[in-house]
C-alpha cells in the first residue's frame, strides 16, 4: 500500500527560502505587473489614512471654531468645508480606481502563474515515462495539478501580496499616528500585540476544529455514497437497521465536530469586536485626559479632529494586523504543495528522446529483440545476476518478419505483456536492444514510434467527447469516410448508427452504457482508423460476452491484424491457432516457438499446455 | 413559501433556539450603537456643547472615563450576545443539517430498486451533500443575517432620525442606489462564480481522464494534442477568473466607495447645518460623528443585502431538491391491507404463473409459467437482455410484475412481509457490491441484523440519546465455513491479516474472481432457502468454479438453488433448465432432454465448443493463461488425470 496522500496536513510544511525562490521564478515573466502591484500597493497604504486626516481637518478648523465662537463667517468657513468635503469624494474615487486595478493586476498575476504551473505539471506528465503512471494513483496526480497548484496561487495571492499590502498599510498607518500625536499613537498600539497573539490563537483552533469537521464530513460522505451505491444489497440482505445504526455514529460525530467549529468561531469573532472598542475607549480617554489637563484647546496638540481622526485609525489599523497574522499560514500552507510540485516537476524522464533521434519515414514493420533483459525496478542493472527475481524478460530474441502475426503463450508473470510494452518504448531496456525496421527503438523519436505502433487494450478508453473523436483521437487530419470504412469493416458501424446522434454521440461516464462487445469493436475501429503497422492486441479474457458477440470479435480481430506485424497476448484458442508463429514465454525466456502444428508434434511445453486444456475438457464429466 | 411550510417541522425542533437567538441579534445590533453615542457625549463635553459656556470643558476626566467604560463595556455586552446568538441559532442550523441528512438516509432506506435505478449516485450524493449545505446555511446564517440586517437597519435608523432628519432623509436617498449596485454585484459574482467553477470541474475531468489514460495517450502519440487542449482550457479558466474578478475583487471597495460618497454628502449639509447662524447647539459636532459613525456601521448589512437574498433562493431551491427525495415512494412496499405479518417461515417453493414484466413501454417478460420445487436446482440461461436477471429479481421482490403472480410455498409474493421474503433468500449478483470493512464482516453482512434498534427519526436530536454503539460480530467459524465453501479460505489466508483485511481503498483490492467468491461467501453464511447465483462465477476459473459448484451440493441440500449462467457445464446438473429468448420461455427440460431436442440449448452448446475449436465442451477449457498457471503452480499434479483424481489430489 502507498503512503497516505499528505494534502490534508499541507501547513505541517516549515518555511523553505529554497522553494520560495523557485516559486519566484514564476513570476519573473511578470515583472511588470509585479512592480504594478507594488506601486499601487503602496499609493493604496498612502491613500487610506488621508480620510480621517481629511475629517480631523474638517472637524477643527471649521467645526468645531464655529461651535466654539457663534460669531465666526459661517459662509468663509462652510466654503472650507465645502472643499474638505468634494476634497473627500475625489481621493474616494481615487482610492477606488487603485484598488480596482490593484485587485486585477494581482489577479491577472495569480492566474496566469497558476495556469503556467498547472501548463508545465500537466506537460511534464505527459513527457514522464508509464511506469511513473503505475506507480502514482491517478487520485494523487489529480491533486497536484488542482489543489496543490491553487496552493502555490495561495501563497502568491493570499500570502505575499497581503504581506506587502498588510506591511504597506500597517507602516502608513503608524508613521501618520505617530506624526500627528506620538503619546497617543503609543497608547492605542498598546492593543494590537494582543490582537496578533488572539487571532493567531483563535486561528489555530479554529483549524484545527475545521480539519476535524472536514474529516468527519468525508467518513459521512464516504458511507453515504457506498450505502447508496449498495442500497439494494443492503436491503437484500435485510441489513438497514445496522447501516442506520452506523451511519448515524458517524453523522453525530459531524455534528459533535460541526458544534465544536462553531464555539471556536462564535468566541473569536467578540474578543477582536471587544478589542477593537477597547482601543477606542482608550484613545477616548487619554484623548480627554490630554484635552483636559492641557487647559482646553488651545493647546493644538490634541484637538477634537485628532480623536476622531485617531478613533477611525485604530479600527482602521485591526484588518492589516489580522490580515498579517495569516500570512504565515497561507505561506507554509503553500510549502508542502510547492514542494510535491517540483516534485514532479524534478522527476527524471527515464524514457526521452535522444538529441539526435531519427525520423522514422518509410516503416517496413520488422520486430527484433536481441538478447533483451528487462526488470521493472529500475535499481536492477545488466551486471545484476540472471537468478534474481526482479527480473521479467531474461535474453529474449525474437524476430518478427514485417506482416508476420505472432502469439504471446505463457503464464502470468511470463513476460508477454512486458514485450508489447518494450514495442512500444514505455519502457527502456537493461540489456539488449529492441529494433523496429533494424533501428533501436531507443534511437527513434517517441512520437513516430508510437504513431506506427498502435495498441488494442481489451478495454477501450473512451474519453469525454463524440464517438467520432475517440476513434479519431481528435486527429483532425482524419477524414470522416475514413472512420465510417474502418467502422464498417470490423462491423460495428450499424451500431454507432443506432445510436441518438449516430458517429457525433456524446460518450458518457466513460461509455458506461456500452457493452462490452462494442467496447471491443470500438477498439478496433480506433486501431485501424490510426493505421498502425505493428498492432498489438491485449486481448484478456472476457466475462458476459456471449457467444455470438465473441464470434464477431474474433472474426473483426482476423479483419484488423491483416496485413500487419501484429504481436497477440490471446486467451482464445482459435486465435492463437491462427497466427503464423506461436512463441511460448516462461519466466522471462522463450522456450518454444513455430506454428500450432510444429509445436503440437514437438511435445513440448505448449503440447503439455494444450493437452491439459483437452484433459480438462474430458474431465468435465 | 410551500418550502417553507414543510420545512417548518424541522425549525420546530429548534423553536427555542432560534427564539433566543433572534432576541440576541436584536439586543447586539442595538447595544452596538451605544459606543459611538459616549463618543459623541464626549466630543461635545469636551467642546463645550453640553453647558452654557462653550469656553469651558462641559466634562471632567472621570465623566469621560465613565463614558470610555460604557464603550467597553457596550462592546462586550454586544460581544457576549453574538457569542449567545452563534452559539443557539449556528448550532441550531447544524443539528437540523444532522436530522434532515438522518431522517433522508431512513427514507432512502425504504426506497426500492425503481427509484436507484433511476438515480443516479452522483446526483443523490450531491443533494445531500451541496444541497444540505446550502439548506443549512439558509437556516444558520441566513437566518440570523435576515435578522440581522433588519434589526441593524431598524436601530440605526432610529438613531439617525433622532440626530438629524434632514441628514437621514440624505441616506434614504442614496440608500436604495448604494443597495441596488451592490445587489447587483452579488447577482454578478454567483453567476461568474458558477462559470468559473465549471470550468474548474471540466479541467479537473480532463486531468483525471488524461491520466487514467496514459496508455492510450501514450500509445498513440497523442500528448501534445493533449497539452494543446489542457492549455486551451485552463486560458479559458483563467478568462472565467478575471471575469470574475472583475466584479468580485471591487465589491468591498466599492462599498467603502459608495459610503465615502455619502459621507461627503452629509459632511456637505451635516456641515451646513452646523455652520448655521440659526444653529442653537441643537445639531452639534458631536452628533455629526455619531451620525456618520452610525451610518458606517450600515455598510456590512448593505453588503449581505446582495449575498443574503443569494443564500435564502439557493436555500429553498436546494429544499425542494431534498423535498424531492422525502417524497419519493417505493413500489415495491409493505401494506398493511396486503401484509399477512403472520407468515415467518418459508419453505422454497416458487412458482411464476403467468408473470408479465413491462420496462416502460417495452414487453421484457411475457407469460412466465414456471415452478421451482423446494430442494431443486434450476439453471436459467439465454442471451444478454432476455430477461434472466429479471426473474431473480421477482423472486426477491426487487420489482413486482405488470400482470401474473409470483409465488412461494403457494402463497403471492406481496403478501408476504419483505423481511421474511428476503431473510429466506440470497443472491449473488453479477457485480456483487461489497462494503469496505472487513472481509470477515462482509461475509457476515447479512447475519446478526435481526432486533437492532431503530434509530429514531422526525425528532430533535437535543436531548435525544448517544447512538448506541452494536459492533458486527459475526460468528467465525459460520465465517470461516462459508469462505471455505466458496472456495475463498485459501485466499483469505495470504490476506495481512486475514479475516480482518480490511476490503477497498484502506485494505487490499480483490479481483474480480475474490470478488464474486466473496459475495458467493456472503450469501451461503445466511444458510438461505433459496439460492440464488446470478452469472455469478464468470470471472471464476472453471476448476474453482467446479469446486464451488461441488461445495453449494454439500450444502444445498433441501434448499431451492437458482443459477443463472452462460456456460453449458455450469448448468448441466439442474433438475431443470430453462432457456429464455426475449422474455420468453423456449426451452425448458434436462441437460441430456434438451441436447436431444436439438434446439437453442443444443445450438448454444455447439456454437460453444466452435468458439473454443473444440470438440468437447467449451465450460472445460481453461484459457492457455490458466493451464499454464497450474502447470507452474504445481496445484495440479499432472495434466490429463479425470477430475475426480484430480481434486483428491489438490484436496
Amino acid at each position: 500500500m502507498t503512503a497516505p496522500d499528505q494534502s490534508g496536513d499541507a501547513y505541517q510544511k516549515g518555511f523553505d527560502a529554497q522553494l520560495t525562490r523557485r516559486i519566484f521564478v514564476y513570476l519573473k515573466p511578470y515583472v511588470p505587473l509585479v512592480v504594478a502591484g507594488v506601486v499601487l500597493a503602496l499609493l493604496i497604504a498612502v491613500a487610506q489614512p488621508m480620510f480621517a486626516l481629511i475629517q480631523r481637518h474638517a472637524i477643527d478648523t471649521y467645526l468645531v471654531p464655529f461651535e466654539r465662537d457663534r460669531t465666526l463667517s459661517t459662509e468663509n468657513l462652510y466654503r472650507g468645508l465645502m472643499v474638505a468635503a468634494l476634497g473627500y469624494m475625489a481621493l474616494k474615487v481615487v482610492e477606488f480606481c487603485l484598488t480596482y486595478a490593484f485587485t486585477l493586476a494581482i489577479g491577472y498575476l495569480g492566474q496566469n502563474v497558476l495556469r503556467d504551473i498547472r501548463g508545465d505539471v500537466f506537460t511534464k506528465l505527459q513527457r514522464l515515462h508509464l511506469a511513473f503512471f503505475d506507480q502514482n494513483p491517478v487520485g494523487r496526480l489529480i491533486t497536484r495539478v488542482t489543489s496543490d497548484v491553487d496552493a502555490i496561487n495561495q501563497f502568491i495571492t493570499g500570502g505575499l501580496v497581503s504581506l506587502i499590502q498588510s506591511s504597506f498599510l500597517i507602516v502608513a498607518y503608524v508613521i501618520i499616528m505617530l506624526r500627528v500625536n506620538w503619546k497617543l499613537a503609543l497608547i492605542s498600539f498598546t492593543v494590537l500585540p494582543v490582537l496578533y497573539f488572539a487571532t493567531n490563537f483563535f486561528r489555530a483552533r479554529l483549524r484545527d476544529a475545521f480539519r476535524m469537521t472536514r474529516t468527519q464530513q468525508a467518513i459521512v460522505n464516504t458511507k453515504l455514497n457506498e450505502n447508496i451505491t449498495g442500497m439494494l444489497t443492503v436491503q437484500l440482505f435485510g441489513r438497514e437497521n445496522r447501516s442506520a445504526l452506523d451511519f448515524d455514529q458517524s453523522n453525530r460525530s459531524l455534528l459533535t465536530a460541526n458544534v465544536n467549529s462553531v464555539k471556536w468561531f462564535s468566541l473569536f469573532m467578540p474578543v477582536v469586536a471587544v478589542l477593537g472598542q477597547v482601543a477606542v475607549a482608550l484613545v477616548l480617554y487619554f484623548a480627554s485626559r490630554n484635552i483636559l489637563g492641557g487647559n482646553g484647546v488651545a493647546a493644538g496638540a490634541f484637538t477634537i479632529g485628532t480623536l476622531y481622526a485617531f478613533v477611525q485609525w485604530t479600527q482602521q489599523l485591526f484588518q492589516p494586523i489580522q490580515d498579517l497574522a495569516d500570512v504565515f499560514n497561507n505561506l507554509q500552507a503553500a510549502m508542502a504543495s510547492s514542494e510535491r510540485i517540483f516534485g514532479v516537476l524534478d522527476t527524471k524522464e527515464e524514457v526521452s528522446d535522444k538529441p539526435d533521434a531519427k525520423p522514422l519515414n518509410n516503416f517496413e514493420g520488422s520486430v527484433s529483440f536481441e538478447g533483451v533483459w528487462f526488470s521493472y525496478d529500475q535499481t536492477v542493472t545488466a551486471d545484476t545476476p540472471a537468478s534474481d527475481d526482479r527480473w521479467i524478460l531474461r535474453g529474449i530474441d525474437l524476430h518478427i518478419q514485417p506482416g508476420e502475426s505472432v502469439a504471446l503463450v505463457g503464464a502470468t508473470g511470463a513476460g508477454k505483456t512486458s514485450v508489447t510494452a518494450l514495442v512500444s518504448r514505455f519502457y527502456d531496456v537493461q540489456g539488449g536492444a529492441v529494433k523496429v525496421d533494424g533501428v533501436d527503438v531507443r534511437d527513434l523519436a517517441q512520437y513516430d514510434l508510437r504513431r506506427h505502433v498502435g495498441v488494442v487494450l481489451q478495454d477501450v478508453f473512451l474519453f469525454a467527447g463524440t464517438i467520432e473523436g475517440n476513434l479519431t483521437l481528435n486527429n483532425p487530419d482524419i477524414s470522416h469516410e475514413r472512420v465510417v470504412e474502418a467502422c464498417q469493416y470490423v462491423g460495428v458501424h450499424d451500431y454507432i448508427l443506432s445510436l441518438p446522434e449516430g458517429y457525433q454521440t456524446e460518450v458518457r461516464e466513460r461509455g458506461a452504457t456500452l457493452s462490452t462487445g462494442q467496447k471491443q469493436l470500438l477498439a478496433f475501429a480506433r486501431a485501424l482508423i490510426q493505421n498502425p503497422d505493428i498492432l498489438l492486441v491485449l486481448d484478456e479474457a472476457t466475462a458476459n460476452v456471449d457467444t455470438e458477440t465473441e464470434l464477431r470479435i474474433q472474426h473483426a480481430l482476423q479483419k484488423v491484424m491483416l496485413g500487419r506485424t501484429s504481436i497477440i497476448i490471446a486467451h482464445r484458442l482459435s486465435t492463437i491457432e491462427g497466427c503464423d508463429r506461436i512463441v511460448v514465454m516462461r519466466k522471462g525466456r522463450i522456450v518454444e516457438q513455430g506454428s500450432h502444428r510444429e509445436l503440437l508434434q514437438k511435445g513440448g511445453y505448449y503440447a503439455r499446455l494444450h493437452r491439459l486444456q483437452y484433459a480438462q475438457g474430458d474431465a468435465a464429466d | 413559501m410551500e418550502s417553507l411550510r414543510t420545512l417548518a417541522p424541522y425549525l420546530k425542533m429548534h423553536t427555542r433556539q432560534y427564539i433566543i437567538g433572534l432576541v440576541a441579534v436584536i439586543i447586539a445590533n442595538s447595544v452596538n450603537l451605544l459606543p459611538y453615542y459616549f463618543i459623541r457625549l464626549t466630543i461635545d463635553g469636551l467642546t463645550g456643547q453640553t453647558d452654557t459656556d462653550p469656553n469651558t470643558a462641559g466634562l471632567t476626566l472621570a465623566t469621560a472615563g465613565l463614558y470610555a467604560l460604557g464603550i467597553v463595556l457596550a462592546a462586550l455586552t454586544a460581544g457576549g450576545f453574538m457569542l449567545l446568538m452563534r452559539r443557539m441559532i449556528v448550532v441550531a442550523s447544524r443539528q437540523t443539517e444532522y436530522e434532515i441528512r438522518r431522517d433522508l438516509f431512513a427514507h432512502l432506506q425504504t426506497l426500492d430498486k425503481h427509484y436507484y435505478d433511476r438515480a443516479k449516485t452522483g446526483d443523490l450524493m450531491n443533494r445531500l451533500t451541496g444541497d444540505l449545505s446550502a439548506v443549512r446555511e439558509m437556516l444558520g446564517f441566513g437566518a440570523w443575517q435576515i435578522v440581522n440586517i433588519v434589526s441593524g437597519f431598524v436601530t440605526a435608523f432610529a438613531v439617525m432620525f433622532g440626530l438629524s432628519w434632514q441628514l437621514t432623509l440624505i441616506v434614504i436617498a442614496i440608500l436604495p442606489i448604494i443597495v441596488g449596485v451592490l445587489f447587483y454585484l452579488a447577482r454578478q459574482i454567483s453567476k461568474r462564480h458558477r462559470l468559473a467553477q465549471e470550468q474548474n470541474s471540466l479541467i479537473a475531468a480532463k486531468a483525471q481522464e488524461n491520466f487514467s489514460g496514459a496508455r492510450v495517450v501514450k500509445g498513440y502519440a497523442i500528448e501534445d494534442r493533449e497539452i494543446a487542449d489542457y492549455k486551451s482550457m485552463n486560458l479559458e479558466l483563467l478568462r472565467r477568473n478575471i471575469a470574475l474578478t472583475k466584479v468580485e475583487g471591487p465589491l468591498r471597495s466599492f462599498a467603502s466607495l459608495l459610503i465615502g460618497l455619502a459621507f461627503g454628502l452629509i459632511l456637505l449639509v451635516g456641515g451646513r447645518l452646523i455652520l448655521s447662524p440659526t444653529n442653537d447647539g441643537s445639531f452639534t459636532v458631536g452628533m455629526f460623528v455619531q451620525f456618520v459613525g452610525t451610518l458606517e456601521r450600515l455598510a456590512w448589512p448593505m453588503l449581505m443585502v446582495g449575498w443574503i437574498t443569494g443564500v435564502t433562493q439557493r436555500g429553498l431551491a436546494s429544499w425542494l431538491r431534498l423535498r424531492e427525495m422525502m417524497d419519493a415512494r417505493p413500489l415495491v412496499h409493505d401494506d398493511r391491507n396486503r401484509t399477512n405479518t403472520r407468515i415467518r417461515d418459508l419453505l422454497g417453493d416458487v412458482a411464476f404463473e403467468n408473470v408479465s414484466l413491462n420496462y416502460g413501454n417495452a414487453r421484457v417478460l411475457e407469460n412466465i409459467d414456471l415452478t421451482i420445487p423446494a430442494g431443486t436446482f434450476l439453471g436459467i440461461t439465454g442471451p444478454t437482455g432476455s430477461g434472466k436477471t429479471l426473474l431473480a429479481q421477482l423472486i426477491t421482490r426487487s420489482i413486482d410484475p405488470t400482470s401474473g403472480v409470483v409465488k412461494m410455498d403457494g402463497q403471492d409474493v406481496r403478501v408476504i412481509p419483505l423481511n421474511t421474503l428476503r431473510d429466506a433468500i440470497s443472491i449473488v449478483p453479477q457485480e456483487p457490491f461489497l462494503f469496505s470493512d472487513t472481509i470477515a464482516n462482509n461475509i457476515g453482512f447479512g447475519l446478526g441484523n435481526r432486533d437492532l434498534p431503530r434509530v429514531p427519526t422526525g425528532i430533535s436530536v437535543v436531548g435525544a440519546p448517544p447512538t448506541p454503539d452494536i459492533p458486527q460480530k459475526p460468528d467465525p467459524a459460520r465465517v470461516r465455513n462459508a469462505a471455505r465453501l466458496a472456495g475463498l479460505d485459501g485466499d483469505i489466508e495470504g490476506f495481512p491479516n486475514g479475516y480482518d483485511t480490511m476490503l477497498g481503498e484502506r485494505g487490499v483490492t480483490l479481483s474480480g474472481g475474490q470478488r464474486q467468491r466473496t459475495a458467493v461467501a456472503r450469501a451461503l453464511v445466511r444458510e438461505p432457502r433459496i439460492l440464488i447465483l446470478d452469472d455469478s462465477l464468470s470471472a471464476v476459473d472453471t476448476e474453482t468454479e467446479r469446486k464451488i459448484l461441488d461445495g453449494l451440493r454439500e450444502i444445498s441440500a433441501g434448499r431451492t438453488v437458482i443459477v443463472i449462467a452462460h456456460r453449458v457445464s455450469t448448468l448441466r446438473h439442474a433438475d431443470q433448465i430453462v432457456v429464455l429468448e426475449a422474455g420468453r420461455i423456449v426451452e425448458q427440460g434436462t441437460h441430456e432432454g434438451l441436447l436431444a431436442a436439438g434446439g437453442h440449448y443444443a445450438e448454444l452448446e455447439r456454437l460453444q465448443s466452435l468458439a473454443t475449436d473444440l470438440d468437447d465442451d467449451d465450460d472445460a477449457v481453461a484459457t492457455p493463461d490458466e493451464a499454464a498457471n497450474l502447470l507452474e503452480t504445481g496445484r495440479m499434479s499432472a495434466p490429463g488425470l479425470p477430475t475426480k483424481e484430480k481434486e483428491q489430489v489438490t484436496k
